[in-house]
């Protein structure tokens, strides 16, 4: 089958699965501004922006020769779980008959049609194959989100601006070239060591800045719609972390209930401090993980959320609240195809500097030192 | 010789160039139409301030506004800094124990909020323009009144009327069902500015601690109808600075001049005669990797001085 599938994030692991399940993988081509066009041509005007993109994904993905397109689907009362349909829908008006979508729902809501799915893309190949090559992905997934984390940290410290982005390029390619476990390990230890090689500078804890990055899981892992917003971060001195990252996610919500880690439980609780009902989408997970970020010692959060997302809406609405009674900054963005670069940089920009005052006292003082550090650094900007 | 510091804020309406000298005096001000060529409105400024001020010694230069790094590519900027930063700085300077800040232009509004001298929170509007200087541009246009005097027929209004100015449809529409009933222009545009400081404080302001004094700044600020909007929506003064429209320069050329004294760097200034020097701007996009960064290029006289946009370094490390 040729199959393909939304590019988000670390597309390289969902191109692996398929790999590893014999298929003829056609690899979506990273979301860009022809992406956009597409999907916004083609989608409802007041749709948000993740099925947007999904959609000029599919077609670009179709153009280059897919016939089945394999996507997870929504939980809970948010219109996510129309997505699947709605694209499919789409295609039919467009034509495109011979191409198939297959949606995996959350297992737990229907297991039925979850194995129904499994044994869809499947593809014949044996069992003990399967669970033996699913495994190896997992590690897989887990080695990259390892080195991701490590990428964040060393960023706003390298010495040779880009160097960690130029890096963090290189393994991706190398995971891309991984065909075993035994492979997988021996690439991660020289990844590893390639990150650690790069040159950084000395930074006292008292001036590094931490921020957390919330919000709807297409806007938070897919760099192209954010403008990369952990690189700006970075760019600009700040160390990042997300809410989510691939292998929590399948831990998550793919693992066995009872091997899964107690952590997605215990955000899930503190998230239901202020959202006691399931909303649909990311809402409890984001207001959780806001203060599980507080907790850990973070500075501030951006909270990432799709235009007109109900969802992230609540949590919006929510925020001056919980900034104010958890005590840490939370800037939100919403994000559009309407959305500007430059006043996105204004706002990041503004808020690092807010996050360094608070840090350290006094304005002036901050601005400047700031500005000494970072003159070449804001280079990230659009005219 | 006089010793400035120059201060350029380019926005996508306007372009702002000040001069100001180490008391922060401001001695020179301009304010020009960007329409759409901020390289020209850059220059122009720039010669402006040099026919008025003559011979003077330039000791630093700022730059913010969403062009501030093609600005500072032109001149030689020694700083570079966002809006909300460069706002506060000005602000905090003439007006020391502000808590709140009201910022309208054309296009863009902010509030900053502001705590010991410290930028404690922000916000910004995104897509919606019913509480910016643009949308009282529209209303001035319907009803056929020049914008300047708004402000005037604003305040002689008797009788408050209330107008639903979520946005320009929604307003065009009451607007015309008010004066059916027979409220006069002046009342209706009363209604308006009360429409635009309730659209902004809602919009912007959203779940922000609002607290006096305030300081209302940015090219609105000198529109009398909407002051008073905002003296009656908060029921207190409001506190308009003399440079009400130029305080985002103002404010990066004080950080020029703090980053000069504390470093006793020297300015990277290119001179006057970057006026008459052929500035040009390019893009492209990089196909070294998957990212395919759209980089943008400035030239000067045929040169590359300045590149930026690639997430990698590649580019804007190789010159
Ligand atoms: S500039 Fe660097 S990161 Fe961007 S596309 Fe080119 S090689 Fe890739």
């Amino acid at each position: 089958m040729k199959v393909s599938f939304p590019y988000m994030g670390s597309a390289i692991v969902y191109k692996k699965l398929f790999e590893f399940l014999e298929h003829e993988v056609i690899m979506p081509p990273k979301p860009s501004q022809r992406t956009m066009d597409l999907g916004v041509k083609y989608s409802p005007e007041f749709a948000c922006i993740p099925l947007k993109m999904v959609m000029g994904t599919y077609l670009e993905a179709i153009e280059k020769g897919a016939k089945v397109l394999v996507t997870s689907g929504g939980h809970g009362p948010c219109r996510a779980g129309f997505y699947g349909d709605t694209h499919r829908n789409i295609l039919k008006s467009l034509g495109y008959d011979d191409v198939e979508i297959i949606i995996f729902d959350a297992p737990q809501d229907n297991w039925r049609a979850f194995f129904r799915n499994v044994q869809k893309i499947r593809n014949g190949v044996p069992w003990h194959k399967v669970i033996n090559r699913m495994y190896t992905l997992y590690r897989f997934v887990q080695k990259l989100d390892e080195l991701e984390k490590m990428v964040q940290k060393i960023r706003p410290y390298e010495v040779n601006k880009g160097q960690t982005t130029q890096i963090w390029n290189q393994i991706q390619e190398k995971f891309d070239k991984i065909k075993t476990r035994k492979q997988l390990y021996k690439v991660y230890e020289e990844c590893k060591q390639m990150l650690l090689n790069i040159p950084t500078r000395e930074v006292d804890e008292k001036d590094r800045i931490k921020v957390g990055i919330v919000g709807e899981i297409y806007v938070v892992m897919e760099s192209s719609i954010n403008f990369g917003i952990e690189e700006i971060l970075g760019n600009l001195g700040v160390e990042v972390e997300r809410s989510l990252y691939l292998f929590e996610w399948i831990n998550d919500n793919l693992v066995p209930w009872i091997l899964r880690p107690k952590r997605f439980k215990e955000i899930i609780k503190k998230g239901q401090r202020y959202i006691k009902i399931l909303i649909g989408g990311h809402a409890v997970e984001t207001v959780g993980h806001i203060i599980d970020f507080k907790e850990r010692g973070f500075d501030g959060i951006v909270h990432l959320m799709p235009f007109a997302c109900l969802p992230e809406l609540v949590t919006q609405s929510l925020i001056p609240k919980i900034s104010k009674e958890v005590d840490i900054p939370i800037l939100s963005l919403p994000i559009d195809e309407q959305t500007g670069k430059a006043n996105m940089l204004t706002r990041i920009e503004a808020f690092v500097d807010l996050l360094r005052n608070r840090k350290r006292g006094k304005t002036k003082e901050v601005f400047i030192d700031n500005i000494q550090e970072h003159v070449q650094e804001e280079r990230v900007v659009m005219v | 010789m006089k010793e400035i510091y120059i201060g350029v804020d380019v926005g996508s309406v306007s372009t702002n160039v000040v001069a100001i000298d180490r008391n922060v005096n401001v001695l020179f001000k301009t304010y020009i139409r960007t329409n759409g060529q901020p390289i020209d409105s850059v220059k122009e400024g720039v010669k402006q301030l040099k026919e008025t001020l003559g011979d003077v010694e330039v000791l630093g230069v700022g730059t913010t506004g969403s062009g501030r790094q093609l600005a500072a590519a032109i001149l030689g900027a020694d700083v570079v800094k966002n809006e909300i930063t460069a706002h506060a700085t000005a602000t905090i300077h003439f007006v020391p124990d502000v808590r709140t800040i009201f910022e309208i232009g054309g296009q863009d509004s902010k509030i900053i909020i502001i705590k010991d001298q410290m930028v404690v929170d922000f916000a910004m509007n995104t897509v919606c323009a019913a509480g910016t200087g643009s949308f009282l541009d529209h209303q001035a246009e319907r009803l056929k009144i020049p914008i300047e005097q708004f402000g005037d027929l604003a305040l002689s209004a008797t009788r408050p009327v209330r107008i639903a100015g979520r946005c320009t449809v929604f307003a065009e529409s009451d607007m015309i069902a008010k004066q059916q009933f027979g409220f006069s222009k002046a009342e209706i545009i009363r209604g308006l500015c009360d429409a635009l400081v309730r659209n902004y404080l809602n919009n912007v302001g959203r779940g922000k601690n609002l607290e006096a004094p305030f300081v209302f700044q940015g090219g609105v600020a000198a529109n009398m109808g909407i002051r008073a909007a905002f003296e009656r929506e908060l029921q207190t003064k409001i506190i308009v600075p003399e440079h009400f429209n130029v305080m985002g320069a103002i404010g990066s050329a004080i950080l020029a001049k703090d980053y000069i004294e504390k470093t006793k760097a020297r300015t990277n200034f290119r001179g006057f005669d970057a006026a008459d020097i052929d500035f040009s701007t390019s893009s492209f996009e990089c196909k070294g990797c998957s990212n395919r960064c759209e980089v943008v290029k400035v030239s000067m006289d045929g040169k590359v001085i300045a590149m930026w946009g690639d997430r990698c370094g590649k580019w804007t490390n190789s010159l």
